[in-house]
């Protein structure tokens, strides 16, 4: 490979996330596990509440590993907004099929 | 690799080391990866939508206990690796292969872990195509059919997962991944995580909704 | 390396089989594309006029009926997913979008090669069902569920070899996403890029967006029957429909991984031989994406009979009318870059015309079909075949023949004899309106299609269509033996610029071009990629 011409990398900094960092973020995580759970089989008759908040709950662990575990917190915000369009792509799919079988 | 015109190279050369572009490479990838699994989450919600009851009393069948020690299992795993980029950009690279070694061993005990509760729901019959799974009631036979198609299809993806992990070993112990050169293990990371990410969706989805 | 073989250009600079098939140049990989899809759409189109010649009169004439079903099912896989889906992007994106950015390569070059063996792989899966197994998938392209699962013949190979060539066009589309984002040259900003790149920028994100939800779907239809579970089966609490809805989240953007490729031929097509700027840069740009995010809400208006809930339909009919807005938006632009141009008639342009009319029968008859009331009376029958062969063929078809015209004395450093080209291309044309257009009115008399057989009153449009099939498989062999017999004309040399009025940066290099694309810096125009008035000297 011809390495003559790096002129996209030099101007590029990186950000070193700490090990401490990292291990919050875990705990962070667990203790969502833990609520989850929780809620799950304690709350058993709360049905409808449990559906809705284990999903919520789901979501806001998976925002706190894309944006810590991820590195979307550090990088070029290009990254964000293609992961949220994605996800906005991903929730109209399931809004639009789910009012035809809402709908029937 | 490439023969140049005596005197003239481009600038921006589809040849050179780009870092940046693999790392936006691999995350176009992992956007793939997310709408396939993406298809399935609404295969999932329709049956469920049309099929409430069933899917509540199958869902019972699952082993809350095994299922939240896995979620465990990934967490930790997911934060190892992490932990594993941040140290080979530090340059420690021996305390990057033992994370990276760590990692891989939480897959494993994941793998296991999985197998048992497989083998016991085989073992009662409930695989696609055995007797018992030819009598479930309409609902429930298709609350299986989804479990073992989306754990199984997550568990290739650990599978894949640690072999990527394993190759990122080996070259890290030869020195092709260091201190200036460690987009493979940050790419293995962004996947790994993605495979935890599924997993936190399949957790609540199959064994805590009741 | 001696001095003298670094001058040569791509075809020439390495030799032997195994210097193509392993090649990681994009220029070499892009022609591998275009041998095998030029193969490929050769067996499709040979399908196509067998079902012609059966639909000449009513009644039995050459196949029974099963072989009828699994002769469309074949033409339409070949033709959707060995052709058309790659067609444009595979063959002229991976030939010339590195080179309009003004860079050497793609930005994973070996990934490329991949994506070719894996097309190379699919392909030979889905042409094995002819062989092996209980014959060829019956059950059209779209492999419904149920008769999917239960039909006797191969669908499971048919359905993982779509598989395994959606991977192929994910991986192009990935390549060419982080190409454009990484490799452009410097002064190149996202607003100064060809039309071209544009197109397959909106194109690649399709590809990459909605191609999984297919693949997982026809793993299912896949696991289904292998493991013998109807889980589209309703006797299990499952739902047929849901099928439908997975296989069209997907095909319907993917009819915009077909067209909006062709959308950026023409936008290259036209200011070269108007030799003036195109009209509404941004507006074309932006249409692209606009085209290919409203499209992905859509997939509805496939399944308006379906039983599908009426709040559902309604919402789908309203998502269709705005797609045809952006596309209208292209239409304006394109005819108003004509006005006022020097239009220097040769016949890429020809066939730009030739697209942009039937492009838009084809597009104003998906506007009728997109109307609930009507659909209710069009589905199913012959108006969606010819609806779609008019989009498909008349459009995304032209335009790769267009393209194919255009850029033929760039790839080969040869000129075809244009006479021969404009007479070809005359021919086609009839011939093409001849096949296509009876069906419109057939399907406006209520012929049903995907039979073998119809009622006596059919009679003389199946005629005229069959007659056209003729016209116009006579057209494309004379294309294609002039283009092929274009190679062996030595005569003069080309030189950069052979069209004199081609202004993006292809044009700046030799032709051929050699192995690293450029051997001298390209100079971008001042004013964005079209600016005719401060057009770059190109000297030789």
């Amino acid at each position: 490979m011809s390495n003559t011409n790096e002129n996209h990398n030099e101007k590029e900094q990186v950000h070193i996330s700490g090990y401490k960092e990292h291990f919050s973020t875990l705990m962070a995580l667990l203790l969502l596990t833990m609520i989850t759970v929780a809620i799950s089989v304690f709350g058993a008759n709360l049905r409808s509440l449990s559906v809705f908040t284990a999903l919520l709950i789901a979501t806001v662990k998976v925002i706190v590993v894309a944006y810590y575990f991820m590195h979307l917190k550090y990088d070029k915000k290009i990254y964000t907004w293609l992961v949220l369009i994605v996800a906005v792509l991903f929730v109209s799919f399931t809004v639009l099929t789910s009012i035809e079988y809402h709908n029937r | 690799m490439m023969e140049h015109i005596s005197g003239f190279s481009l600038p921006n050369s589809g040849h050179n080391r780009d870092a940046e572009a693999s790392k936006m490479g691999m995350w176009l990838f992992l956007f793939t990866e997310l709408l396939l699994f993406g298809g399935l989450f609404i295969v999932y919600m329709v049956y469920r939508t049309l099929n409430p009851e069933s899917f509540l009393l199958a869902s019972f069948e699952l082993d809350v206990a095994l299922g939240t020690f896995n979620t465990v299992v990934l967490l930790v795993s997911s934060m190892t690796i992490a932990m594993s980029i941040t140290a080979i950009q530090l340059g420690d690279t021996k305390k990057s292969i033992l994370l990276l070694c760590t990692t891989l061993l939480l897959a494993l005990v994941f793998l296991v872990v999985k197998y048992f509760e497989w083998s016991a729901k085989i073992h009662h019959g409930l695989f696609p195509g055995l007797d018992v799974y030819k009598n479930l009631p309409p609902g429930e036979s298709l609350f299986f059919f989804l479990y073992f198609f989306m754990t199984g299809l997550h568990a290739l993806h650990i599978i894949i997962g640690g072999i990527i992990i394993a190759v990122v070993i080996y070259r890290t112990k030869k020195g092709l991944v260091n201190k200036d050169k460690y987009t493979l293990t940050e790419n293995a990371g962004l996947y790994w995580h993605l495979v935890d990410m599924i997993w936190i969706y399949l957790f609540p989805l199959f064994y805590l909704i009741h | 390396m001696t001095s003298s073989a670094l001058n040569l250009n791509y075809l020439q600079a390495k030799k032997g089989i195994f210097s193509w098939i392993f090649s990681v140049d994009h220029k070499r990989i892009g022609l591998l594309y275009l041998y095998s899809l030029i193969t490929f759409f050769l067996v499709g189109a040979t399908l196509g006029i067998l079902m012609r010649l059966e639909l000449l009169n009513p009644g039995k004439d050459l196949f029974e009926a099963q072989t009828y079903n699994q002769i469309f099912t074949m033409h339409g896989v070949i033709m959707i997913f060995l052709f058309i889906i790659p067609s444009i992007p595979a063959v002229f994106g991976n030939f010339f979008l590195p080179i309009m950015l003004g860079t050497d390569d793609v930005s994973f070059p070996r990934l490329n090669l991949l994506s070719w063996w894996i097309y190379v792989i699919g392909a030979i899966m889905a042409i094995s069902t002819l062989m092996f197994g209980d014959g060829p998938a019956d059950t059209g392209w779209t492999f419904y569920a149920p008769y999917s699962v239960k039909t006797g013949t191969n669908v499971t190979m048919a359905v993982l070899a779509a598989f395994v060539l959606g991977f192929s066009s994910i991986l192009t589309g990935l390549n060419f996403i982080v190409t454009i984002h990484r490799l452009r040259t410097p002064g190149m900003t996202f607003l100064k890029m060809p039309l071209f790149a544009w197109a397959l920028y909106a194109t690649s994100w399709i590809q990459l967006l909605a191609t999984p939800i297919i693949g997982i779907t026809l793993l299912m239809i896949a696991a289904e029957r292998v493991l013998g579970v109807g889980l589209f089966d309703p006797s299990i609490g499952g739902d047929p429909i849901l099928y439908q809805h997975l296989f069209w989240i997907y095909s319907h953007p993917a009819v915009y991984i077909m067209a909006l490729p062709a959308f950026g031929i023409i936008s290259e097509v036209l200011p070269t031989f108007s030799n003036r700027t195109i009209f509404g840069y941004k507006a074309i740009a932006f249409s692209s994406l606009a085209i290919a995010f409203v499209g992905y809400f859509v997939w509805g208006h496939h399944m308006f009979t379906s039983g599908m809930s009426g709040t559902a339909r309604i919402i789908y009919s309203i998502l269709t009318f705005m797609v045809a807005i952006p596309t209208a938006i292209k239409v304006f632009n394109w005819v108003a870059t004509l006005y006022k141009g020097s239009i220097d008639v040769q016949p890429p342009l020809l066939y730009a015309l030739g697209f942009i009319f039937q492009f838009m029968i084809g597009g104003l008859s998906g506007v009728v079909l997109g109307a609930l009331a009507a659909d209710i009376h069009l589905h199913d029958t012959y108006f969606v075949v010819g609806h779609f062969h008019y989009v498909m063929f008349g459009g995304t078809g032209f335009a790769f023949f267009g393209a194919l015209h255009y850029w033929y004395p760039k790839i080969w450093g040869r000129m075809y004899n244009k006479l021969v080209a404009n007479i070809a291309f005359f021919i086609l044309f009839i011939g093409f309106n001849l096949l296509y257009f009876p069906m419109m009115i057939l399907g406006l008399m209520g012929m049903p299609r995907r039979y073998y057989d119809y009622l006596p009153e059919f009679h003389l449009p199946n005629m005229i269509s069959t007659f056209g099939s003729w016209v116009m498989a006579i057209g494309l062999l004379l294309m294609l033996g002039n283009l092929i017999a274009g190679f062996r004309r030595k005569r003069e040399k080309i030189g950069r610029n052979p069209w004199g009025t081609g202004i993006t940066l292809e044009w700046q290099t030799l032709s051929p071009p050699p192995v690293a694309n450029f051997d001298r810096m390209p100079v971008l125009p001042k004013d964005g990629p079209y600016d005719y008035d401060h057009k770059p000297e190109i000297k030789e």
